[in-house]
């Protein structure tokens, strides 16, 4: 047997204990590898959309790449600890420290290479389906398959320098110097150390004042928070695993007619030593989690956002016709012909609007005529309003100003054309994109409106007035292209900033609606893959510690069954014990997310004022459901190990 | 009436090769006797004490203990059998680990709904008895060997079990420790009138108790009572180990307490 045989040996027979952080490599490595397949795609070269997706997967695959890492040396050094008997014998039969370095590299490597060969293999096998899905959420025409080294090379050499980044520093954990204390394996003497009380309340203290600032963040400090919340949180989380968990349990212990009680006994005490034991992976583990909820919850409340888009844009065209458009005629024409041709039902209705000055607030406003604006609402289904000679009626331009503009009663007049007018309702719908007309918008009536013959002041007649086309298309979501000319033209004007030759306003809320949710839906799967990644890395930190434990475990139930435990006493230690080992880092994750939602809340109503309660509520359910399942696998895996003897 | 009835007891263990471990083997153990079991490597000493202690299938024959046919009983009726009628005593310990001692001695309680207050004033008494007062909430990785087998044997008589199986309890000690131990089986055989079957290697060992009886290829070979002086004992047993013709290696160099 050569030496490179005994390292390809030790990984071949040790490959159920590697099989769970195998599994989660593979699968990060297939994600990052899909990843690169869509970065390098050469349709992506070009479009808007594929810009942000590539941005979004070149963040995503930094995380995983760093993730991973991190993963994988943990995952590494606890392994080797757990082998430390081995390695043990190993120097005591004369491998120097050299050689064994030497052998744990090897071994690192052909892990990393199957690893690698198989993430790439299952990704490049499963990179259609991924296609596919993709084409869906972008709406492309088509995302065909092609071929190219680019994502290969790119896989494959983050991942051989990371194996090797890791086999390197994974190593300088051995000590060799003592062989003793190798062959005695690793129960460690101070496994029980001492708690620092101060650190135990320190713990507590800190999650509370990080919930308690979450919960009570306002709209100023909400850009303070961001930046002292998550420390705190952190810090709380680590030393509440580290220390506070510890002294509960030890109070715990300490009554005894609770402690003293049936299989509590060996549950209890069994829970406290492996919580203490794998501290800082439940620390790893409830902040993994926690990212990952918050990056799943956060994106999904953005699809909501767009879920929100039709109330705030019922038309589905808008033009807009300045002063000395010529064109006029000819968009519109252009307009109705392409809907036509796409066999789209539409209607059209032309609002002259006209710009006057309100005595009362001193700003601009605009005036909409009653019955133009009745035909407008009786086409989208809504009401009619009919102000008498001298009473005008409020637009309202989002929910929220519709409330506020029903309790004021507004005398004023209109101040050029020396018009009075009581405003003392407002019309109960949103009917106007609110980019598109005056925030102070006022429907007149018909008298009235002939009535304002004086220009704004300081402007021409025509400058004071214009025509709002509204297009109102039952079909809404399918006037993709429709006017792309126009918004061409427009897109033009923006970059050069020359608007000389644009005299109008184009929007298709429309085709803007599926821009929207196909990059938010974009980011969501990208989130919700590195989420399964990381979720996936968390539950194999918790199967690997399960396994490095099955020997002694195994040991402990036999003694346990000849002491006369039953069968169901025995399933509910090993419930006892593997609950806490899944669900306790989560139920912190989950509440950590909560608190972090509550504050993500305030920073979502100034800008969007949308709720995402539905939205979280769904992520944490699915979260859940899925870490369930997650455990009962695991536990049935466990369970038969344990039988197995 | 004897407490355990062993009789016409065969045990086979198929498998490619066929093994009979124990052949139609039958002995009484009195109440209140300490026994010894010895016999070379691979004579069926161990697969004998799981039998009895209902953790091994018998092929054939029937094992009575106080009255009571064990292997008859269900899962959970043996569980609580076990719990209550047997106490354990193991060669390497098998104290939790993660358990204080005071936690191992009260473990067997626990399973049993005894009301605190009890366990305590047992947990007490055993601690005195055993002189582990100085150590109860030490945790089983900080004491010595003999340490840790008294905190074994007081986890196998807290809940004064009828029967005490022991399973070479001095072969992980040195022969100080191995003697407090012996001495100590042996005062609670007198004093509290325990019953304990001992499995042992250890000639001196047997010769603390009041009858040693050998086995070889798992049948009967000869028993042995003990008399007033333990070293005419320990001579007899040697007498009959060199007959019984096993590994030398197994008898322990002779040394004489």
């Amino acid at each position: 047997m050569t030496f490179r045989q005994l390292a390809y040996r030790n990984v071949l027979r040790n490959l159920r204990s590697y099989a769970a952080f195998f599994l989660a490599s593979v699968v990060s490595i297939m994600v990052f590898f899909v990843y690169s397949m869509f970065i390098f795609h050469p349709l992506f070269e070009e479009e808007a959309l594929g810009s942000m997706a590539v941005q979004g997967m070149l963040i995503a695959e930094v995380v995983l790449y760093v993730f991973t890492l991190f993963f994988l040396f943990y995952s590494m050094s606890a392994f080797l600890q757990a082998r430390s008997k081995e390695f043990g014998v190993l120097v005591h039969l004369g491998m120097t420290k050299k050689q064994l370095n030497k052998m744990i590299f090897f071994e690192m490597m052909i892990l990393g290479s199957i690893s690698t060969a198989a993430g790439i293999a299952f990704g490049f096998a499963f990179s259609k389906f991924f296609f596919m899905i993709g084409r869906e959420i972008m709406e492309l025409d088509s995302l065909p398959l092609y071929l190219s080294w680019k994502p290969f090379m790119l896989t494959i050499g983050a991942f051989a320098s990371l194996f090797i980044i890791i086999s390197f520093v994974s190593v300088s954990f051995i000590r060799t110097k003592r062989v003793l204390n190798l062959l005695h394996g690793y129960w460690k003497v101070d496994e029980m150390g001492k708690n620092s009380s101060i650190l135990s309340i320190a713990g507590l203290g800190l999650l509370m004042l990080a919930y308690t600032l979450a919960a009570l963040v306002e709209d100023e400090t909400v850009y303070m928070m961001v930046f002292i919340i998550p420390p705190v949180a952190t810090i709380g989380t680590y030393l509440f695993f580290t220390h506070s968990i510890h002294a509960l349990l030890n109070l715990y212990k300490k009554n005894k007619s609770l402690f003293w009680h049936k299989s509590r006994l060996v549950s209890i005490a069994d829970s406290a030593v492996k919580l203490k034991d794998s501290a800082q992976m439940f620390f790893i583990v409830t902040i993994v989690s926690t990212v990952a909820f918050l990056t799943v919850g956060t994106l999904a409340s953005f699809t909501s956002y767009t879920g929100d888009y039709r109330e705030t844009n019922p038309l589905s065209l808008v033009y807009i016709s300045f002063e000395d458009n010529e064109q006029e005629q000819e968009h519109i024409g252009l307009l109705m012909n392409q809907l036509e041709q796409k066999g789209l039902a539409y209607d059209v209705a032309q609002l002259t609007v006209k710009r006057q000055t309100s005595e009362a607030s001193g700003n601009e406003v605009d005036i909409l005529q009653a019955s133009q604006f009745n035909r407008l609402a009786s086409t989208l289904g809504h009401e009619n309003v009919n102000p008498a000679p001298g009473e005008g009626v409020f637009v309202p331009y989002s929910q929220d100003s519709l409330a506020a503009l029903n309790e004021t009663v507004t005398d004023t007049v209109l101040i050029e054309s020396g018009i009075p007018l009581v405003i003392a309702k407002a019309y109960p719908h949103v009917l106007f994109p609110s980019r598109t007309l005056n925030a102070n918008s006022i429907i007149v009536n018909d008298r009235d409106f002939e009535n304002i013959n004086m220009p704004l002041r300081g402007l021409t007649a025509e400058l004071s007035s214009f025509d709002y086309y509204a297009f109102d298309i039952p079909d809404w979501t399918a006037t993709l292209g429709i006017g792309d000319s126009l918004t061409d033209q427009m897109d033009e004007a923006f970059e050069t900033g020359d608007f000389s030759r644009i005299s109008y306003y184009f929007e298709n809320p429309g085709e803007d609606y599926r821009w929207f949710k196909s990059s938010f839906a974009l980011l969501l799967f990208i989130g919700v893959m590195v989420a399964l990644v990381f979720l996936l890395a968390a539950g194999s930190f918790i199967y690997f510690k399960l396994y490095t434990d099955l020997e002694r475990d195994r040991k402990q139930y036999a003694l346990l069954v000849r002491l006369g435990m039953t069968e169901k006493e025995l399933l509910r230690i090993i419930n006892r014990q593997l609950v806490p080992q899944f669900f306790l880092p989560w139920t912190i994750a989950l509440l950590h997310s909560c608190f972090a939602f509550i504050s993500l809340q305030v920073v979502w109503d100034e800008f969007a004022e949308l709720s995402i309660l539905g939205e979280m509520a769904m992520v944490l359910a699915g979260f859940t459901i899925v870490q369930l399942l997650y455990f009962y696998l695991i536990r049935w895996r466990y369970i038969s190990h344990l039988q197995a003897s | 009436m004897p407490l355990v009835k062993i009789d016409d007891v065969t045990k086979v263990y198929e498998g490619k090769v066929t093994h009979r471990a124990i052949n139609q083997l039958g002995f009484e153990v009195e109440k209140g006797e300490f026994l010894a079991i010895m016999g070379p490597s691979g004579s069926g000493k161990t697969t004998l004490l799981n039998m009895i202690s209902t953790i091994d299938e018998l092929t054939s024959g029937r094992i009575m203990i106080d009255g009571i046919d064990p292997h008859e009983l269900g899962k959970d009726e043996l569980a609580l059998f076990r719990r209550r009628k047997l106490g354990f005593v193991f060669q390497d310990f098998n104290l939790l680990q993660m358990l204080t001692v005071e936690e191992n001695l009260v473990l067997p309680l626990t399973l049993d709904y005894i009301p605190l207050d009890k366990m305590a004033d047992r947990v007490m008494g055993i601690a005195d008895r055993l002189s582990l007062k100085p150590i109860l909430h030490k945790r089983p990785y900080e004491i010595s060997g003999g340490e840790a087998q008294r905190t074994a044997i007081g986890r196998a008589l807290i809940h004064k079990p009828d029967l005490i199986l022991a399973d070479e309890p001095t072969g992980n000690l040195d022969s100080k420790a191995s003697r407090e131990v012996l001495e100590l089986l042996s005062a609670i055989n007198r004093e509290e009138g325990a019953t304990i079957i001992m499995v042992t290697h250890d000639p001196i060992a047997a010769s603390y108790c009041n009858r040693v009886l050998f086995i070889k290829d798992g049948e009967f070979f000869n028993e042995i009572y003990s008399d007033d002086r333990r070293q005419t004992f320990y001579q007899r047993i040697l007498n009959v180990l060199s007959l019984l013709g096993g590994n030398v290696n197994d008898i322990s160099a002779a040394r004489l307490p």
